[in-house]
Formats: C-alpha cells, structure tokens, sequence
C-alpha cells in the first residue's frame, strides 16, 4: 500500500510548490496579463470586439497592429524558443504589430490558476496556452472566444484530421487549437520485468496480465522498485484521472459517460477500478480485462486558446497560425515526444526521426479521447478524492464506488450522474 | 457633547495619524477580502464553467453543503489533532522544556547554551517554506537524510510522509515554532530573582519542589498567552503542510486553511471554499475573543 501512497509526492509537485508561495503573491492581474488593453490594442481588421462576444468576422491578409500578450507555462523549457520563433514572424509580417511574451515557470496547474484569477477579474493575456481539456470549462465560463470564424479562413486546417477536430469542439465550436496531442500508453521497466523472470517484449493481454507480472515483479523483491504505479488522489494532479482511472475503467469495460452524456458513477466497472488501486500491482497499448482490443487515452494535450475580452484577437489569431506551421509542431513534438495533431507535421524529418512519435501517431488510430465537458474537471475531482481514499486503505472498492457516485452528484447534480 | 468629541479628536490627532497607516493596511488586505469572502459565500461563484460567467446567490447552500460534508468533519479533526499535536504537545512543552533547560544552563554559564539558543532560533527565522523543504528533504523515502540514517544503521526505510504524514508535520511543525514559546518562556525565567531559588534551597526544597511552587505560578499568565497564540498560528497553518504534503495523502493531512484553498483554487469553487474560510475565520475569532478576555484580565 505505501508504494501507491509514496507515489503522491513526485518531484514534480515537489517544484510546482515551490511556485505555490510565488502565486499566492502573484495573483495581482498584472503579473499573469501585461494589459491586453496596450497602446494601439485593436486590430485592423476587427476594431475593439465586445467581451464575451461572439467573434468578430476576421479579415485574411487585414493588417495587424498593437501588442500581442502572449502567456503560456513552460518548465522544461523545450517550447520558449518555438514561441519567439512565432512571435518574430508575426512581427516580419506586420510592421505594426509587437508581441509581449510572458513565459512563466512554473508548472501547468499553477499557471491555470493563476490564468483564471486574470481572467475572472477581466485581464488576462490575449492568447494563452492551457490543456484542452479545459475547454468546456472555459467556454462556459465566456472565458475563451469561439474560432470557427477564423479557422473557416484558415486552408491548414484541412491537415487536421476529425478526431483532433472533435476533440477541441465543444458546443458546436472550435476552441482552441493543439499542436501535440496526449496519449497514454501502459509503461514498464524492461530491466525489473526481466528481473522477475519475464520476457523482455512483455505484452498483457489483459487487465490480469497487468496485475500477473507486477506480483511477479514484487515477490522478485527487487529494492527500490515498485511493481505498479498508479496515481491516486489530488495530488496526482488530472494524471489521477487521465493515467490511472480511466485508462483502467475503460479497460473494465466501463465509460465516463452514458450515451445521454451523462456521467456514470457506482457500475461494476467503477468498482473494478477501485479494486485494482486497492492491490496496489504494477504498468504498450492498454489491455481490456477480456482481452478485447487495445487502447490508448488520448487527448488534444496542451492548445493556444484566445481570451474573449481580449483587445487583438486578429492579432492573437495570427500568433496562433504562425505558432502552428506543420514546421514547428513537427520539430517540437520532436523534442517533446507527442503524436502531432496536424497530418503533415508528420512529415517533418526530426520528428520521423524516432520511431517512438511514428508509432504514437499511428496508435491515435486507436485513440479514444476525453470529453471536452465543463463536468470533467468536476470528475477528475470526485476521481482524485476516491482513488485516494482507497490508495490510503479509508474505504473499500465498493464504499469508495458509492462515494464516488455521491461525489458526482453533489457536483455535478443527480440529473447529470447514473449508476449501472 | 460635540464639543468634547472634537476635543478629544484634536487631542489625538498625532495618536490617529499615527494609527491610519497600519489601520488602512488592514481594512485593506484583511476586512475587506474577509467581508468578500463572507459575500461569497452566499453565492456559487466559480472560476470556471457557467457559474464563473453568471455567479448567483444561494443563500445558505454553501453552510449546509459543509456541515454535510464527510471530508470536513475530517479536516476539523485533522486540525484539531495538528494543533494538539504540533501547539499543545509539541511547540509548548518542548519550548517550556528547552527554556527551562537554556535558562538553567545560562544561569550557570555553559557556552554551549549560546550554541543551543541559536540552533533553535535559526529554526524558527526561517521563511516557513525553507522549513517546509528542509523536511522534505529529511523526510524524502530515496534520499532523505532521515532514512539514509537508518540505512547506515542498517534498519529499513520508513515511508515517512506516506504512513505517517500527521505525525511528520506535527514533526516539522513543532521543530519550527518550539522557539517561539521557548523565547517568551525564557523572558519570563530571567524576571524571576535568583534569591527565591536561594531561598527556597535553604528551605530545603528540592528542584522539583522549587519547579512546582516558585517557577511554574510565576509563568501561568505567561502560559495561558502562549497557548492562545500558538493555537491560534497553528490552527491557520498552511504553507508548512502544503510543502509537506498538501493535505495527502487521502486527505490524512488536509487541515481547514488547506481545504479551503483546494476547494478555491483547485476545485475552483470560490464561493465554497469562502464559506470554509468564513467558518475557519469565525473559529479564530472565538480563539481571539478568549485571548483578549485573558489578557485584558491580567493587564
């Protein structure tokens, strides 16, 4: 049990605390937004936008003037000199038109709130960068402005193919554009599997097969290896969700959500799920406890969304074109291995390269994505809280499935939650 | 009556305008957030999704939702243990302890003393987060120097944080703030004459004796303000424990000032988790009504 437990404290959350204290002091709307309202901060094409708005009908080839505020996180450090890259073509191909970087390092939760403490007070950047699956969330919120106008007028769209599409589409609405989408595979350590007396290109052919070779990896009493790593609990941050509770309910059998859209709680699926945190056993394609056909979870990862109030949006559009060549997403993801969400990025020699990204990209063939539903945080939340009481021993699967259940229904409300 | 009142305002003038600054400050940073907070509360204000874009007032929703709420029974048990644990136990009888002991040691003029006085201080001039890394890194299951000792030792690794994480925070947290009660607890030792001792050795009394009649009634008003204090400081205890452990795991650690901030910034849900600092803000001032009493009394 303490190996599941130990997993809460990762080095990364180690460092997003370390930012913690600096957020709590920069909350003031001028350390996130360096005032979208800069001199000259409407747009050729467009003029001043009303907050909220429905977009305004941009013009293709229309001059754009004033500041740019661009704001996105960035702790590795691999993406800063792809957004200059950016920034400096939108500065060669209008003259009148500057942008203000705003790179904060610190980690992606921190970012995202202190964004939404901009935002809420009505500043904020003009073009941010946070995961997609905020997008329910934003939208609803009248945080982020619709871009079906713009990518209407946009002939690389094309490369995008409909699964990525539908991935950022919420409501009817493109919102956001991703450039390296997420996928989540099944990791395990060859070495400690070889170890443990099993075959080097192990492959389970089911959930079992799963628990099989981490009790193999854990009667080897190897020291200092854990037979199976799953994130529990809030401090696993949406990896509690995205990398340990869905990947397993889907393997169960189980769904998020019913074909209505309403979101699932107490099934036997959700009870399996909660099981196998409790044996605490160790993780290629992600197996189904029959056997049926692989999966991966995928996602549109992290995407450029335009703020609605923001006073440039023609401009904020064309830091996000020019971001989003099939150049740079093929040479960041590249360096930041992600399948690419734009087909001919695909092509780009660095990212062919690795036959890890080749691969990635062919599996998106069997990628099944998260909703994009304003619910989904609330669900990651009632997820973190039941896995974590079941990783600490509080509760049994079948409590922690009907805490589960009460979870979603207190914040989701019982017409939106069912049980199987 | 108008008369006197402008008297006595043009009389405290200086006193006034001495005071706006610090009184400015803090209707600034602390009645006006608390007032918003308690506004809040009365809503379902969000940071995303539809409540963020149109907040509505839902009376006492929030209250009722919390006093139902399984996880908050938890965290004000979780508080009440770590303020027990880490003010009560920890911070006040060991700072007594070591005041005692510096207070002996200095009377007698050891230097180690200046040594064990500035260790102890240096503990608590930390900025709370150094604190709260130092025992990351000593509590750490690979490399913490915790378990790198019992290596040495050849004992098995403890999980600190993950087996015992309310213990480990009362730890850090004792480590922390013992100086604070030992400083006051000193003052008060070097008031007392050295001829009561002197006399009560010629009387015969032994240093238990001498402890229990002399030394402890001498330092009850003292201790009484202490306790308060501290009770006070470590019922609203925050970055230490987010360092540590943010609450985890499976909320073992979650304390009220921590849950609020989760359901805030975390869950987003702003009018929640004001609710929750009202409540805890309400908490600390029955807290602070007591000490005022206390210390008014004895003025």
């Amino acid at each position: 049990m303490d190996e599941v437990v130990r997993q809460i404290i990762t080095r990364r959350r180690f460092l997003q605390l370390a930012a913690a204290s600096a957020v709590v002091a920069a909350c003031s709307p001028s350390a996130v937004s360096t005032g979208s309202s800069g001199p000259g901060g409407s747009t050729a094409a467009g003029g001043s936008a009303p907050a909220g708005g429905s977009g305004v009908p941009p013009s293709s080839g229309g001059g754009v003037t004033g500041t740019i505020n661009v704001s996105y996180p960035d702790e590795a450090g691999l993406k800063p000199k792809y957004v200059e890259q950016a920034a400096a073509a939108v500065k060669a191909q209008f003259s009148g038109a500057d942008v203000k970087i705003d790179l904060q390092k610190v980690g992606d939760d921190d970012f995202y709130t202190k964004l939404l403490l901009a935002l809420d007070s009505g500043t904020g950047p003009d073009v941010f960068h946070v995961g997609g699956s905020s997008i329910g969330e934003l939208a609803d919120a009248s945080y982020i402005e619709p871009l079906d106008d713009y990518v209407s007028q946009w002939a690389d769209w094309s490369q995008y193919p409909d699964a990525v599409k539908s991935g950022v589409t919420y409501k009817g609405s493109v919102w956001a554009i991703p450039y390296g989408l997420d996928m989540r595979w099944l990791y395990y350590r060859k070495d400690d599997l070889q170890k443990a007396g099993l075959a080097a290109d192990w492959q389970p052919a089911n959930v079992q097969g799963i628990l099989d070779a981490a009790n193999a990896v854990k009667n080897a009493k190897e020291s200092n290896v854990l037979p199976y790593a799953l994130y529990a609990g809030p401090a696993g941050s949406s990896g509690t969700a995205d990398h340990a509770f869905v990947p397993l309910l889907w393997a169960y059998g189980g769904e998020l959500q019913d074909s209505s859209g309403k979101w699932i709680g107490d099934s036997p699926a959700t009870k399996k799920v909660k099981a196998a945190t409790e044996k605490n056993v160790g993780y290629v394609l992600h197996p189904t406890e029959t056997g049926g056909p692989s999966f991966t979870i995928g996602g549109p990862g992290t995407c450029w969304y335009i703020s609605s109030r923001s006073a440039n949006k023609q401009g904020a559009w064309e830091f996000i074109k020019a971001f989003n060549t099939a150049d740079i997403v093929g040479k960041l993801n590249a360096e930041d291995p992600h399948p690419v969400a734009r087909k001919d990025a695909a092509d780009v020699a660095e990212f062919k390269a690795s036959k890890y990204n080749v691969d990635a990209t062919a599996a998106l063939e069997k990628a099944k994505f998260v909703p994009p539903d304003p619910g989904y945080s609330k669900v990651i939340e009632a997820i973190q809280k039941a896995t974590a009481r079941v990783a600490a021993g509080e509760l049994g699967p079948d409590d922690a499935a009907k805490r589960y259940t009460d979870d979603l229904t207190q914040a989701l409300g019982a017409d939106k939650v069912v049980s199987q | 009556m108008a008369v006197v009142r402008r008297g006595r305002l043009a009389r405290n003038r200086l006193y006034l305008a001495g005071l706006s600054p610090a009184a400015f400050l803090l209707a600034l940073f602390f009645v006006g957030p608390a007032l918003w907070a308690l506004g809040s509360s009365f809503t379902n204000r969000a940071l995303v999704g539809i409540d963020a874009a149109n907040p509505r007032f839902v009376g006492l929703d929030n209250y009722v939702r919390l006093f139902g709420d399984p996880d908050f029974g938890r965290v004000i048990l979780n508080s009440v243990i770590f303020v027990i644990g880490s003010a009560i136990i920890g911070q006040f009888v060991l700072g007594l302890g070591l005041a005692l002991l510096l207070d002996y040691a200095q009377r007698r003029g050891f230097l180690a003393s200046n040594f064990v006085y500035a260790a102890v201080l240096l503990a608590w001039v930390n900025p709370t987060i150094i604190a709260g890394f130092l025992w990351v890194a000593m509590f750490d299951f690979y490399n913490g120097s915790l378990n790198t000792g019992l290596h040495v030792l050849g004992v098995q690794p403890i999980n600190w944080l993950g087996q015992g994480p309310m213990l480990a925070v009362i730890i850090a947290n004792t480590w922390r703030g013992a100086a604070f009660t030992m400083l006051i607890f000193l003052g008060a030792l070097r008031t007392i004459p050295t001829d009561i001792y002197e006399a009560a050795r010629v009387d015969g009394a032994n240093a238990y004796r001498r402890f229990w009649d002399h030394t402890l009634p001498i330092l009850r008003p003292i201790a009484a303000l202490t306790l308060l204090s501290i009770t006070m400081a470590t019922f609203g205890t925050f970055i230490l424990i987010q360092t540590l452990t943010n609450g985890g795991p499976a909320f073992q650690t979650e304390v009220i000032a921590l849950y609020a901030f989760h359901e805030a910034f975390q869950n987003h849900a702003v009018g929640y988790g004001s609710t929750i600092s009202v409540v805890m803000l309400a908490l600390n001032l029955g807290f602070a009504i007591v000490f005022l009493r206390w210390s008014r009394a004895r003025a």
